[in-house]
């Protein structure tokens, strides 16, 4: 693509996206910053589901644990948000590496209702133990983002937080795609024997991706933390983890800006919605039937397989 | 723990263990006419009960047809679903994943709608026989629970004479183990798949007005009954659907003696950690025979 | 001064191993070893278990009684993974290609067990990672020229017609650096010419120092082997060169049951 055409595809999009806040209203600023925060837990979800075949229903789990660490550590310890973050990935991962390895070796339907049923331990858990978590009265009083004394505590801040972020790890997960494991991930996924047979540790692999999911998920929950200061069981319940597997699916998991659109959809559908009560959630699980049914690669492949019949080759 | 206590939780284990049974029986059966794990099953269960809720306290219906209506239309969300939906997706070559995400979409779906229509509010039904309790030594139990007991047992049993007596319920089992063959021999296999699925609404159907009186029902009871009747045929072996029953009382008995050892509050997290340690280490049931690799 | 023919203890060496599915006993006692840098042959008509042997050489399946040696190893348990680390590499009937995948990108996993590079090396596009980005790209341009496959490198191996995926499967081996390279029935779907093509490839492969072991019901493709074992019913019957084998009364049995 010549330099000012590729300028043009990657600069007008960049620059809608740094205008935009200052355009939209608060509230539509305060969605966007949610679409960025389920994009970056909606990620792990995609490429579990896109590289691995692998439902995941447990990264509501992770996305509390972020959350209650940076609650622990930066609000009762009065710890910089850092270590916070540090603290549940840290811990996220090491109990995903700890369960994903036995559960992992399970496959198809098996794993998937596994990973359902890990979703509820961790929510009846998150419930059970309020000595940790503060139960339904929940953990508040979460310092903000603050460097150097420049506070992210606005909506408008925090987009310029999350997004930048946002990108940079789906930077980091094409870069993956297009590695030597990514080639392996593909691999392993369309001949398991053949892969055997190269000498690829398929499970080993399974592990390593669910483990980086799962950090993805915390990183998530600590930013949410950070962005709403108060953090209580009802944010990390199985529906939650229900709605990172929506918008994967919806965003299509085979593209790697996918979770973008599917993060966008599922955050300002109920905003269109909310006039007829609570019917977002119905219109939701119809999208999903919809998508798996008529979309299987989502919005995502579906623009993305648009854009490539339309070029002539 | 005073040994009436014990019997106590026995009982009601017992009573939980097989509507366990009855959604695990549901599923298994589904799993072995079409392959499918049908993750809304215990969504039939809420559709039955709500149902009943609905024809009893709006439309005054007495209590028998009301629940005969309730597991009829169990059977109706069966058959509209597979035919809406699972059948396109068959059309378009559905994955195993698809399928899952597919059932899974309409659990959310039932419980939206649910939610929706009817609200957060738990609705009670009432039970077979009111309010009675029949004493046992030095513990109760509510006359519906044995008849929920009694109802079970006969549903397994006549299922079971359904699939080896009855040329409908050999045929579908011929279209399970052969479709190519069976198609050969004149049994028209799609039909089958949806009876199948029909077969798995009435059963969940009869689940969910069987546990309504107990447990109250709400909107998002499904999932939760769909992985314990999961781990019920599981237990069971998914291969035998009669199996499930044995599974689900088993998983019943530990779950109530779980409560009285622990705490009622981790009721739930015991009950999924039990499903999780069967899956790994009995993917085949407690009968177990020849090594699968899960799912 | 040995007196016996071999010297050295064989690349491969299969002893006693015996297997049973159900009542029906398909391997029986099977003695035999590859000598590292030969191109071995195991013949046998259809049923006689070459295909369960083969899976329990290769990891497949584990054998109920013998033992598989592998460079002095005992691998019997080993799985599949560590038998191909360990050089051990084989292929399929039917080719199993990865069929989304472009040949050439086929080719470039082959190296994969060479290669070290971490996840997150491979998310920050470290220098490593790069280079071995580059290495496998190079890697599967030569294994490509060398097997005949330029003109398709790009194209999904699903698409590229039969004949063409048992090169791709046969290469993408190849590239593996395979200490052992064991091939299952590599000429079943190939005409007389491509078959007379496939002999040059594995003789050439052979010279290079690759140790191969050819399993076939195709007596044209077995004749480039220097030594041929025959089984039978589940037990070897015969082996030598090729010529002898074919004088032998008990294998004249077994294929014309004369």
């Amino acid at each position: 693509m010549p330099p000012l055409r590729r300028a043009l595809v990657w600069g007008i999009p960049l620059l809608v996206w740094a205008a935009l806040p200052f355009v939209a209203t608060r509230h539509i600023v305060d969605l966007l910053v949610f679409a960025g925060l389920y994009t970056i837990a909606g990620l792990g979800v995609a490429f579990l589901l896109g590289q691995c075949g692998i439902v995941s229903l447990a990264q509501s789990v992770f996305y509390g644990i972020g959350a209650y660490c940076t609650a622990w550590f930066c609000a009762h310890k009065g710890l910089p948000s850092p270590v916070g973050a540090a603290a549940g990935i840290a811990l996220s991962t090491a109990i995903a590496a700890l369960v994903g390895w036995p559960i992992l070796r399970l496959s198809g339907h098996f794993l998937a209702l596994a990973t359902l049923a890990l979703g509820i331990i961790g929510q009846v858990l998150f419930l059970e133990w309020d000595w940790l978590t503060g139960g339904t009265l929940g953990i508040g009083g979460i310092p903000r983002i603050a460097p150097f004394g420049f506070a992210f505590d606005t909506p408008l801040r925090f987009y310029f937080l999350v997004w930048p972020i946002a990108l940079l790890l789906l930077v980091l997960h094409h870069n993956l795609l297009h590695s030597r494991n990514g080639l392996a991930l593909r691999a392993m996924r369309d001949s398991p024997e053949a892969a055997a047979v190269l000498g690829l540790d398929i499970h080993r692999l399974k592990v390593q991706m669910f483990v980086l999911s799962a950090a993805l998920g915390s990183a998530a929950g600590s930013l949410f933390a950070h962005y709403v200061t108060f953090v209580s069981v009802d944010s990390f319940a199985v529906d939650r983890a229900i709605s990172f597997l929506l918008l994967a699916v919806l965003g299509g998991v085979y593209t790697v800006w996918g979770p973008v659109l599917g993060a966008l959809f599922i955050t300002v559908l109920p905003q269109w919605l909310s006039r007829l009560g609570d019917i977002h959630a119905f219109v939701f699980a119809a999208a999903l039937i919809a998508a798996v049914i008529l979309l299987p690669e989502g919005f995502g492949g579906a623009i993305r397989n648009w854009w490539r019949a339309r070029a002539p080759k | 723990m005073s040994l009436s206590l014990l019997f106590q939780s026995v009982l009601s284990g017992l009573t939980n263990g097989f509507v366990y049974g009855l959604v695990g029986l549901g599923l298994a059966s589904i799993f072995r006419g079409t392959r499918i794990i049908n993750a809304m099953q215990g969504d039939f269960a809420l559709i039955g009960g709500i149902t009943a809720v609905l024809l009893l306290e709006r439309f005054g219906w007495p209590m028998a047809p009301a629940f005969a209506a309730a597991v009829a239309v169990g059977g109706i969300a069966g058959w509209l679903m597979e035919v809406l939906l699972i059948r396109p997706l068959r059309r378009r070559g559905g994955s195993e994943d698809s399928y899952l995400l597919l059932t899974l979409g309409v659990a959310f779906a039932v419980s939206a709608l649910v939610l929706y229509t009817v609200g957060r509010d738990s609705h009670s039904l009432p039970g077979l026989g009111g309010e009675g309790i029949v004493v046992i030594g030095d513990a109760a139990i509510r006359t519906h629970a044995l008849w929920l007991i009694a109802i079970s047992l006969a549903a397994m049993g006549a299922l079971r004479l359904f699939f080896a007596k009855t040329a409908l319920g050999l045929s579908m089992m011929a279209a399970a183990l052969d479709a190519d063959g069976a198609l050969t021999t004149g049994i028209n296999v799609p039909l089958m798949r949806t009876l199948t699925f029909v077969l798995g609404g009435l059963v969940g159907g009869l689940a969910g007005v069987l546990v309504g009186p107990l447990v109250t029902v709400y909107f998002d009871m499904g999932l939760l009954l769909t992985l314990k009747g999961f781990a019920a045929a599981i237990l069971g072996g998914l291969a035998n659907p009669m199996g499930a029953i044995v599974g689900g009382v088993t998983l019943g008995l530990l779950e109530s003696l779980a409560i009285v050892t622990v705490s009622s509050g981790y009721k739930d997290v015991i009950a999924m950690a039990i499903l999780i340690v069967i899956m790994i280490a009995m993917p085949n049931g407690l009968l177990g025979r020849r090594l699968r690799k899960g799912g | 001064m040995t007196m016996g023919t071999e010297t050295v203890s064989p690349l491969l060496q299969i002893a006693q191993v015996s297997h049973s599915f159900g009542g029906l006993h398909v391997l029986r006692g099977v003695d035999f070893g590859v000598p590292a840098g030969s191109l071995t042959g195991l013949i046998g008509p259809n049923g006689a278990g070459k295909s369960t042997l083969f899976n329990i050489i290769s990891g497949f399946l584990a054998p109920q009684r013998g033992t598989v040696r592998f460079d002095g190893r005992d691998i019997t348990r080993d799985t599949v993974q560590t038998r191909s680390r360990a050089g051990l590499v084989r292929t399929f009937q039917t080719p199993k290609v990865f069929g989304k995948l472009s040949v050439r990108e086929n080719l470039m996993i082959g190296c994969y067990r060479h290669l070290a590079s971490g996840v997150v090396g491979n998310m920050l596009r470290s220098s490593r990672s790069r280079g071995e980005m580059e290495l496998m790209h190079a890697r599967a341009t030569e294994a490509g020229e060398r097997f005949g496959l330029s003109e398709v490198m790009e194209r999904p191996a699903g698409q590229v017609p039969a004949g063409m995926q048992r090169l791709v499967e046969l290469a993408r081996g190849y590239v593996t650096r395979p200490r052992l390279l064991m091939l299952d029935e590599p000429s079943s779907g190939l005409n007389t010419t491509e078959i007379g093509q496939l002999r040059e490839l594995l003789q050439r492969l052979n010279r290079e120092g690759i140790t191969i072991l050819l399993v076939s019901h195709d007596m044209q493709l077995v004749d480039v082997a220097s030594r041929v074992h025959v089984l039978c019913f589940g037990s070897i019957i015969a082996s030598g060169a090729m010529v002898q084998i074919k004088q032998d009364e008990r294998v004249r049995q077994a294929y014309l049951g004369v």
